[in-house]
């Protein structure tokens, strides 16, 4: 059996643009692992890559073991792949607890274990107090955490978060910290896409930077924020954005 | 499939109060009561026949609307197409009681079955499209199964259409009184309202209006998106089907312009929902009680002297809600109520 998640050599290409480019890595089970790099670096798509939302131009994605190449995202997310998008994909004719609930589904059938799982996913990311509201109504930052809220309430093995810490206060932003670290002490491996360097460190775990659709550095995160081509990445214009 | 590791338990007290979420028990005694108004209206109507031909229309055009509804509003695919499947059960029932002398009560399974296969199966390509394209497809489809249908005189009766022999009967489901016709279709009211509410309160029923939100969103809570959306197609089309059967007994006289008319069936039901509140239990039933009474009266009072007179109607009440109820009389309804509950 190979690692927890694998992918390899994989690209996607929009046109002429290579968003990513020939990148391959593992992540174990049980890691935090942050993806950093600048606007327009692929993250977002490398994500797409990894839940099926996009198929890769070249290339494999592999989950405990198995070729999950040809699986459609709602398969891979019946295998334990729980998602945020960063630009929120609220459901916005529900009120908040059923976009929870929407999540909840996955795993239960009757309306009132869905809505049980549902609530307990809202308490989590701090939005109980708006269940009842309809989503549209909310503020970007709640809508980023109920987009989180119905990630968890999938009760994923494996969460891809992007770029949930945005538009979010100081206070939130720990909260979340918090979340991320007491999600994974209960089993559920992270992938973390963050401009935060501050956030990145508090993860610290292992580090993977993307800069123009290719995988740059890859490492600890003192090591990886102190590397001169990550330096030149972020400050010397790398970024094509 | 559940992950042993990460389950999340809501405390045992949780200190915030969340929102009921109604069950379709809950949905009940509402359901019984808006079934009782109509029942009353019947009643209230005894020996007027014009209001009994009238309730029959209603009853059957919001039956219609109620079936299209669980995938119009509750899905979001816009299906024009509707008449197809209504057409289905009509010739159905035609053909089961013409050829081999069965009772049209024995062709509702059979009409809900084909119709059900046939709507998943054309269905299949067709949505992978979106939006408009969806609607505009479903729409040709109309055109070429009313072109088969039309060749296919030996089924359909060609341009002649083909009639139903009057021999009254519960038997044969045809009546002498216009008020037993006015109960049949309240009747089939009853069966689409209680499909309804049973979809819209159950996990189906909340994947759909998912899929109507956002497929990417959809998709990702790991929503079959193509599955949900053939299902909910399958349950409309067998309900409409049914519907074709009842017609069929209704009017006993039915020729393929007629029963595939894609204003008078398959855009008509669509903008009774549409006017009522898309995606409510009870909107197509409220668009129904305000549209066909009117346009009946319109025309008994204007007879054949102003063809097409139905459709201004129709158009002007559709502009109305369009600029002043947005989400339908259900729709605006339901928020203004919330809003005085929420306002307290
Ligand atoms: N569907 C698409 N069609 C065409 N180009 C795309 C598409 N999606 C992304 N791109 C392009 O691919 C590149 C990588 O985009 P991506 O969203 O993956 O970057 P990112 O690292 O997530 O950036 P950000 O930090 O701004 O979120 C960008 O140049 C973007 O314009
Ligand atoms: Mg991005």
């Amino acid at each position: 059996m190979t690692g927890f998640l694998e992918i390899r050599n994989a690209s996607r290409h929009f046109g002429g643009l290579k968003a990513v480019d020939n990148v391959s890595f593992a992540v174990e089970k049980g890691e935090i692992v942050s993806l950093i790099g600048p606007n327009g670096a692929g993250k977002t798509t490398l994500f797409n890559l990894l839940t099926g939302q996009l198929a890769p131009t070249h290339g494999s994605v592999s989950f405990m073991g198995r070729d999950i190449g040809p699986l459609r995202p709602h398969q891979r997310a019946r295998l334990g792949f729980g998602r945020t998008f960063q630009i929120s994909k609220t459901l916005v004719s529900m009120s908040v607890l059923e976009n929870a609930m929407i999540g909840a589904f996955l795993n239960d059938r009757a309306l009132p274990d869905a809505a049980r799982h549902a609530a307990a996913a809202l308490e989590r990311v701090g939005l109980a107090g708006v269940a009842g509201k309809r989503s549209g109504d909310l503020t970007l930052g709640e809508r980023r955490r109920l987009e989180v809220a119905r990630a968890l309430a999938m009760q994923p093995h494996l969460l891809l978060l992007d770029e949930v810490m945005a538009g979010l206060n100081q206070t939130e932003v720990q909260e979340i910290i918090a979340l991320v670290h007491q999600l994974n002490t209960e089993g559920v491996t992270l992938i973390v896409i963050e401009h935060n360097l501050k956030v990145v460190r508090a993860f610290s775990r292992r580090v993977l930077v993307l800069n123009r659709g290719q995988l740059l550095a890859e490492g600890t995160a003192d090591a990886v924020l102190t590397d001169p081509a990550v330096v030149e990445a972020y400050i010397g214009g790398g970024a094509s954005s | 499939m559940s992950n042993p590791d990460t389950s999340f338990r809501a405390p045992p007290d949780t200190p915030v109060a969340m929102p009921r979420v109604r069950s379709f028990v809950g949905e009940l005694p509402l359901l019984a009561f808006v079934l009782a108004a109509c029942a009353g209206l019947i009643v209230f109507f005894t020996g007027n026949s014009f209001a009994q031909n009238l309730l029959a229309t209603t009853f059957l055009f919001a039956a219609l609307s109620t079936s299209w509804n669980i995938i119009g509003g509750l899905g979001g695919q816009f299906s024009l197409g509707h008449s197809v499947f209504f057409a289905f059960g009509a010739y159905i029932a035609a053909r089961m009681h013409l050829d081999l002398g069965l009772s049209p009560w024995l062709a509702l399974l059979p009409a809900a079955l084909v119709a059900a296969a046939f709507a998943m199966l054309v269905s299949w390509p067709v949505f992978r499209l979106r939006g408009p394209f969806f609607a505009i497809a479903t729409m040709a489809m109309t055109e070429v199964v009313l072109a088969l249908a039309m060749y296919f005189s030996s089924i359909t009766g060609g341009a002649q259409g083909l009639s139903i022999p009057f021999k009254a009967g519960l038997h044969n489901m045809i009546f002498r009184d216009r008020m037993s016709y006015a109960i049949l279709m309240l009747c089939f009211l009853a069966v689409t309202l209680i499909v309804m509410a049973a979809v819209t309160r159950s996990r189906l029923g909340y994947q759909l209006r998912a899929v109507h939100d956002n497929e990417d969103t959809a998709e990702a809570a790991g929503i079959d998106v193509l599955r949900t959306k053939l299902v909910g197609m399958g349950i409309s089309a067998a309900l409409t089907a049914m519907g074709g059967v009842f017609f069929l007994m209704y009017v006993r006289v039915v020729d393929p312009p007629s029963l595939f008319s894609l204003f008078d069936i398959g855009v008509k039901i669509a903008l009774i929902a549409l006017i009522g509140g898309i995606g409510t239990i009870y909107g197509p039933l409220l668009g129904a009680l305000l549209v066909v009474p009117l346009e009946g009266m319109l025309r008994a009072e204007l007879g054949g002297m102003m063809p097409g007179s139905n459709l201004i109607v129709l158009g002007f009440i559709l502009v109305l809600t369009a600029m002043y109820l947005r989400k339908g009389i259900a729709g605006t309804g339901t928020d203004l109520f919330a809003r005085i509950r929420g306002g307290r």
